[in-house]
């Protein structure tokens, strides 16, 4: 530090306040965590402490060139052994130093193609391994909390959950979309069973997205399948499905067998909702236009346009935010998903998870009743 | 007791010079091999868990800041190295100014010194050919601030190998927000029709105000002795107005403009039916960027939290990592860039049989 300070040429007249660190900041508060991070820097050890010292004086203790001097030999131009993994970004400095640096930057880059192969042939294996044991472990899941078509079972498997999301939203994939039957029926199967879970669990508001919006175009078999599977849950007096989408007025359950039933009030009821791709980029494309047509009648000001008017516009046409989002692909790909609506959604996947099943619904449902929600606060 | 001696004994290894410099090899290596399979153009973090370190650690929330800061350097050198052409970072989000006044203080003085010193070491940045953008509300932060990130914008607006955005005070939905207000100001600014010094309307006028005026002096149109005067009137106006109507149909769809036609200012607005994703995408801050393909978020939590909602909710990979943000390094990027290379090679031999079978 003294040596430091010695060197602190030009800045002589402030040198009272060097000695007088910012208050909150004590240097032994520090040193855990530096301990623990040293080692994880790319510049060494030494180096590093004189930056954070530097730094802890507000940057009084080193000069600005100072500061060059300490990050020169971490920086990339000049030294021939950098070069060669900059491939892309210095071919002009390539250039100019060939002859007697060549070979080495050939061998270099082939030693760099093998070590990029042999990091690829190593993760292969690592993803396979990883796969196996995640499927293991859904497996053992699958089995363990299995529904057995009983909202007895999944009310119980709930009941301990701190808070329940008000409205879930869930992503399914249409395979196969050469035989688009078999897609179909599978997708309107996957629904039916998602809506049976949330109807069990108490969860009144669903959005199922799938990016073709094939389902759309199937609204009454899809509702008539999902009363039914509803049925084979509940037996006679399953809850009431209301399915709809954006633009589509919702069909009402057409049973209403037990309205003036005494257990009427026990009985639940569903909103299902179906979104597709173009309830997200396009749905704001469109209100772009509606608003651009607007303004060009002067029935409006662009400086009204407020996130408040969009998010009430957005949430009123195509669907609120929903509290949970859970994919049941084997990594995070949103495929789509309404921009606007995802804002503070909670994300649950399970890794390497291939297709629907109880146990993802299961465990989304745990993490989000654990998880905190903080607002950027 | 023993443990406390173990990590001792490993920190002093892990910072004995031939340590360190075997450590340092192997992070070009892994770097360099890694810049030989496809690379991500456009990778976003959102720089999650400074304060949770701090708390975890026992040091000052400001403390936790600055390391985080240490730790965004740490992942650019690797980004540019490997090729990376766009980072974006979150570095402040509109909801902060809601944390306690001393943290926004704190975190505005680190910027605004981050940002001194970055434009005191100008050729730091010029090695990499980076160029810094700030996205966001600019108007909200302190004059002073506001002052050193438009220095060290334009200090480096130079550079155009890659790009570092840090977005400041940002919300996504504020950005989608000012994208429809820009593009709906753009649409509803009237361009002249033609850049010609000619006026439609003036001619319009001219015409219409000579025929009500006095239709029986036309002479000064001397060169049509044959024909009569009115017709040759009725003539140019009809093609006049056909041009007017033409072009407003072909430009704008609304009919109330075409109404008022006669009027002197004919309002032609470029039609509002030809706004595509695409210009709200050349109205977002990040404009010009490569397409987002790896979102990055620390500290396990597992929410966008309205960070580059319109631009990860396609086919970006988006991974959600446990780590606090100052701890993140090269070890805990690796295996994202790995596996998204992983996957996009398992993409494209997916797509190849595909190919073929089309042929």
């Amino acid at each position: 530090m003294e040596t430091n300070f010695s060197k602190g040429d030009a800045r002589l007249g402030e040198e009272p306040r060097f000695r007088k660190p910012p208050q909150n900041q004590t240097p032994t508060d520090f040193s855990s965590a530096e301990d623990k991070l040293l080692y994880a820097m790319p510049f060494s050890a030494k180096d590093l402490q004189r930056y954070r010292k530097d730094e802890k004086f507000s940057h009084r203790l080193l000069t600005p060139e100072e500061r060059i001097n300490l990050l020169k030999p971490y920086l990339p131009s000049p030294p021939p052994r950098d070069s060669a993994r900059r491939t892309s970004l210095s071919q002009v400095s390539r250039e100019e130093r060939k002859g007697k640096l060549g070979l080495r930057r050939f061998l270099r880059r082939h030693f760099h193609i093998f070590i990029y192969a042999l990091i690829h042939l190593y993760f292969s294996i690592y993803v396979r391994l990883r796969q196996a044991y995640h499927a293991i472990g859904n497996r053992f899941y699958t089995v363990y909390h299995h529904h057995h078509h009983s909202p007895e079972l999944i009310q119980r498997d709930i009941k301990d959950l701190s808070r329940l999301p008000k409205h879930l939203s869930v992503i399914l994939t249409l395979e196969d979309q050469g035989r688009s039957g078999a897609g179909l029926e599978k997708l309107v199967n996957e629904a039916a069973d998602i809506a049976a879970w949330c109807a069990s669990a108490g969860i009144t508001q669903l959005s199922i997205y799938e990016k073709t919006g094939i389902l759309k175009g199937y609204v009454k078999e899809t509702h008539q399948t999902i009363s039914q599977r509803l049925q084979t849950y509940f037996g006679p007096s399953f809850p009431s499905v209301s399915l709809g989408a954006p633009h589509i007025p919702p069909i009402q359950s057409g049973i209403l067998p037990l309205s003036n039933s005494p257990n009427n009030e026990n009985r639940k009821n569903i909103n299902i909702l179906l979104v597709s791709a173009e309830d997200g980029r396009d749905s704001i494309v469109d209100l772009t236009k509606t608003l651009a047509e607007m303004s060009q009648r002067k029935k409006l000001q662009p400086a009204d346009i407020t996130t408040e008017l969009v998010d009430a516009e957005l949430s009123e046409s195509v669907m609120e935010e929903p509290d949970l989002l859970v994919l049941f692909s084997p990594y995070v790909e949103l495929a789509g998903y309404p921009p606007w609506q995802i804002r503070l959604t909670e994300i649950f996947h399970v890794p390497d998870n291939q297709g629907v099943g109880y146990q993802v619904f299961y465990r989304a449902l745990c993490k989000f009743a654990k998880a905190q929600m903080r607002m950027g606060r | 007791m023993s443990d406390l001696y173990l990590s001792r004994i490993r920190n002093w290894f892990l910072s004995s010079p031939p340590a360190e410099w075997a450590i340092n090899r192997l992070r070009e290596t892994l770097i360099g091999s890694l810049s030989q399979g496809p690379i991500p153009g456009h990778v976003a973090f959102e720089m999650d868990g400074n304060r949770r370190y701090a708390r975890s650690h026992k040091i000052e929330t400001v403390e936790g800041h600055h390391l985080g800061f240490e730790a965004l350097a740490r992942v650019l050198e690797i980004c540019y190295k490997c090729g990376v052409k766009v980072v974006t970072v979150y570095a402040f989000s509109l909801e902060n100014f809601h944390r306690p006044k001393y943290e926004v203080d704190g975190l505005m003085q680190l910027a605004k010194v981050k940002l001194e010193q970055l434009i005191q070491h100008g050729e730091l940045l010029d090695r990499y050919g980076a160029s810094v953008r700030v996205l966001g509300r600019l108007d909200l932060i302190p004059p002073d601030v506001l002052e050193v990130v438009e220095r060290a914008v334009a200090a480096t607006s130079h550079n155009t190998t890659c790009v570092l955005n840090i977005c400041f005070p940002y919300t996504s939905r504020e950005e989608m927000t000012t994208a429809i207000r820009t593009t709906v100001e753009e649409y509803s600014t009237t361009p002249r029709p033609h850049s010609t010094p000619f006026s439609q309307s003036r001619i319009t006028q001219k015409i219409l105000s000579k025929q009500g005026d006095k239709p029986e002096t036309l002479e000064s149109i001397e060169e049509g002795p044959s024909q009569s005067d009115d017709h040759d009137h009725d003539h140019d106006h009809d093609h006049d107005q056909d041009d007017a109507v033409s072009t407003a149909t072909t430009l704008h769809s609304d009919p109330s403009t075409q109404k008022s036609e006669g009027s002197e200012n004919v309002a032609i607005y470029p039609n509002a039916e030809t706004i595509t994703p695409e210009t709200i995408d050349k109205h977002l801050y990040t404009a010009g960027c490569p397409p987002l393909d790896i979102f990055v978020r620390t500290s396990g939590v597992e929410r966008l939290s309205d960070f580059m909602l319109w631009q990860s909710h396609q086919d970006t990979h988006i991974f959600f990592l446990k780590c606090f943000w100052p701890e993140f390094d090269l070890w805990h990027f690796l295996p994202v860039l790995v596996e998204w290379q992983h996957r996009q090679k398992q993409k494209q031999r997916e797509e190849k049989p595909s190919r073929v079978k089309q042929a």
